[in-house]
């Protein structure tokens, strides 16, 4: 193994932050999902989960601008400023560090419209959040086509991991909203559920009659 | 019942030919201008003529802003049930930026007991019509709109009336008549420019207020209907004569829908401040004041009030949008809230989760109530409900509704003892408060 010396401290940094970035991002696509299907966390109440969402998110934003700065000037490769935004510009390795840029757009306009939010319609907001799971794939796409450090043990199980776990609570997500009560009968439906529940409760109460 | 079939016809209501004239009759006599004001003296609908020859033309002011002064000095307030300042509305929509507004009289009163909105807009469709005119130009616009619930025989007679007005060059902006689909929410200020701008008529998430971000999201003015048939004589009449009826804090005239405790129902015209014992026949047992998202008041508390936010908003009742409502001595308190409270958890537009989910719940506690020998279970989870849904909806739905289930609580908090001993007071099941026939469980229904 290499040691790290001043010249491929940059590099390892990237590389480093980059792996958390991954990490972060799966956690918050996880968490947003939970969100949306009003899920709980064991001894959380359901603001707590949207405060995790958030803050993670934050925390995400800081370790892929970390990750990003650090490739920029690390001199190992040559990267170039406009590379970082915009796709397939890059000198070295252009698709996939195109992938990383995308990867980079969405995520940095989720955050911004997020952080905006007071200002958009609900509705602008949710349409744009919906790029949540383009931006995923794209990272992971980057995260295993730009580094050779993901293709092979501890990092590799971690990959496959989490896709599994974003493909499962994609999965989750889709099957709630197919159970999920249409709009106009939900009342109906809740007071229908609250009435049996009554009555079964006085049948054990012995109550009246 | 249906929405249609509440709808006053001549020989109904305040009117009914043979029928003692209620007390309300009496109101206009007290030398400070005689009511009615909005209705005609007889129980018939004022055609164009006959409007004309009462009122002229619309005195337009030949700008915008010049009548909101008048507006403001007239003080008066929203008849939907809000009563918040009309000048502030105007005002603020007058000196708005952007494209012209959108001005929308707002006739669909969802609430069943209520009829009054359809009664004026039925006999007195000229002073709305007038009304919308003026205020279209006090504030700039030329996009103007009418929005009632679908009923074919008053969308037939507004239309034509519309159309008269429009071959006698009275309107400055064409008026577009639209329909709601019958929904206790559908008159809610969202829901209206959501359906004015082509979707369902659904509560919105605020801000932007319609007044923002209103009709294709252009900033809309939502005014009741009555509010614009009072603003059509207070450009006429001025603002000293409207403050001749009413008190000195809620000047003017209103328009009242009675429920007296022998099944009889009518419209009339009082002023603020008119003691509810000259409207109502009471003792009563107790009256509901506001409607379904009112108050219940004990009978002998309601007798010595008069109706005025001032003396009622103390006791967390308001007038509302005019609803009073005396309970027959042989009904049961409970179960009438328990009937209306059904309801209204079934008119939740399912779109927020403490409503659609608290709502029916609390139906259910508050019908088990209303029945013998309720687990004591049913009483706390209704109080732990009302904590958990007030103020927690895209609309006030689930605020409404709390405040009728606590007011009854107070209100029949003997009963409730009854009840949990078997007995109970109400010696009919006859169903007493006005609802409608339960509506389809559709989503087309919203549109």
């Amino acid at each position: 193994m290499t040691a790290i010396t001043g010249s491929t401290a940059l590099w390892y940094a990237s590389r480093a932050t980059g792996v958390v970035s991954l990490l972060l991002l799966t956690l918050v696509v996880l968490l947003g999902i939970l969100v949306n299907r009003q899920g709980r966390l064991p001894g959380l109440p359901s603001f707590a989960v949207t405060g995790l969402h958030r803050s993670l998110s934050l925390m995400a934003v800081l370790f892929v601008a970390v990750h990003v700065v650090t490739a920029v000037i690390d001199p190992f490769v040559s990267i170039g400023l406009a590379a970082v935004v915009i796709p397939f510009v890059s000198a070295y390795q252009p698709f996939w560090l195109g992938l990383g840029a995308v990867a980079l757009d969405l995520v940095a306009v989720l955050i911004l419209t997020s952080l905006a939010r007071a200002y958009l319609s609900r509705r602008l907001w949710r349409g744009i959040h919906w790029l949540a799971y383009a931006a995923w794939p794209v990272a992971l796409a980057h995260s295993i086509g730009s580094s050779h450090d993901l293709r092979s043990g501890g990092l590799l199980l971690m990959a496959i991991g989490s896709a599994l776990a974003v493909a499962a609570a994609g999965l989750w997500r889709l099957a709630g909203t197919a159970r999920e009560v249409p709009r106009a009968e939900r009342a109906a439906y809740v007071l229908a559920g609250t009435q049996r529940q009554a009555r079964r409760a006085r049948a054990g109460h012995g109550g009246a009659r | 019942m249906t929405h249609h079939a509440t709808l006053p016809r001549p020989g109904h209501g305040q009117w009914a030919a043979g029928d003692a004239p209620p007390p309300a009759a009496r109101q206009g006599d007290d030398g400070r201008g005689p009511l009615p004001r909005l209705m005609p003296a007889r129980p018939v609908p004022v055609d164009l003529d006959e409007h004309l020859g009462r009122f002229g033309a619309p005195p337009y002011r030949g700008a915008p802003r010049r009548l909101i002064g008048d507006v403001e000095t007239a003080g008066l307030t929203g008849r939907g049930g809000a009563a918040f300042p009309t000048y502030r509305k105007l005002a603020a929509m007058a000196a708005g930026r952007g494209p012209a507004p959108v001005v929308i009289g707002n006739g669909a009163e969802g609430e069943p007991a209520s009829s009054k909105d359809k009664s004026l807009l039925w006999f007195s469709p000229h002073l709305v019509l007038d009304g919308l005119q003026l205020a279209a130009e006090a504030v700039g616009s030329v996009t103007v709109a009418l929005y009632i619930h679908r009923n074919p025989r008053l969308h037939a007679r507004l239309a034509a009336a519309i159309a008269e007005r429009a071959t006698a060059g009275l309107d400055a902006a064409a008026v577009e008549l639209i329909e709601a689909p019958h929904r206790f929410l559908a008159g809610e200020e969202s829901a209206l420019a959501g359906k004015a701008s082509g979707g369902p008529a659904l509560p919105r998430f605020k801000p932007p207020r319609a007044s923002q971000r209103g009709v294709a999201g252009r900033r809309t003015l939502v005014q009741n209907v009555e509010t614009l048939a009072h603003l059509a004589l207070i450009a006429r009449y001025g603002p000293g004569w409207f403050r001749s009826a009413g008190t000195p804090d809620e000047p003017g005239s209103m328009l009242a829908t009675l429920h007296q405790a022998d099944g009889r129902m009518g419209v009339v015209e009082t002023a603020l401040g008119t003691p509810i014992a000259d409207l109502l026949r009471l003792p009563a047992p107790a009256v509901l004041v506001g409607g379904y998202h009112g108050t219940w008041l004990p009978g002998a508390q309601a007798e010595r009030l008069p109706l005025a936010n001032a003396a009622l908003r103390p006791l967390g009742a308001a007038v509302g949008a005019g609803v009073l409502a005396a309970l027959p001595g042989d009904r049961c308190g409970l179960a009438e809230t328990a009937r209306v409270v059904r309801y209204l958890a079934l008119e939740s537009a399912g779109q927020c989760g403490p409503c659609f989910n608290g709502l029916p719940r609390m139906a259910g506690a508050l019908g088990e109530l209303a029945g013998p020998r309720p687990r004591p279970q049913a009483y706390a989870d209704l109080q732990r409900w009302s904590g958990l849904v007030a103020g927690r909806g895209a609309c006030h739905h689930p605020d409404g509704t709390v405040r009728l289930v606590r007011s009854a609580l107070q209100v029949f908090a003997a009963e409730i003892d009854h009840h949990a001993h078997g007995y109970c007071t109400g010696t009919t099941g006859r169903p007493f408060l006005p609802l409608p026939a339960e509506p389809p469980l559709d989503d087309a229904d919203w549109k």
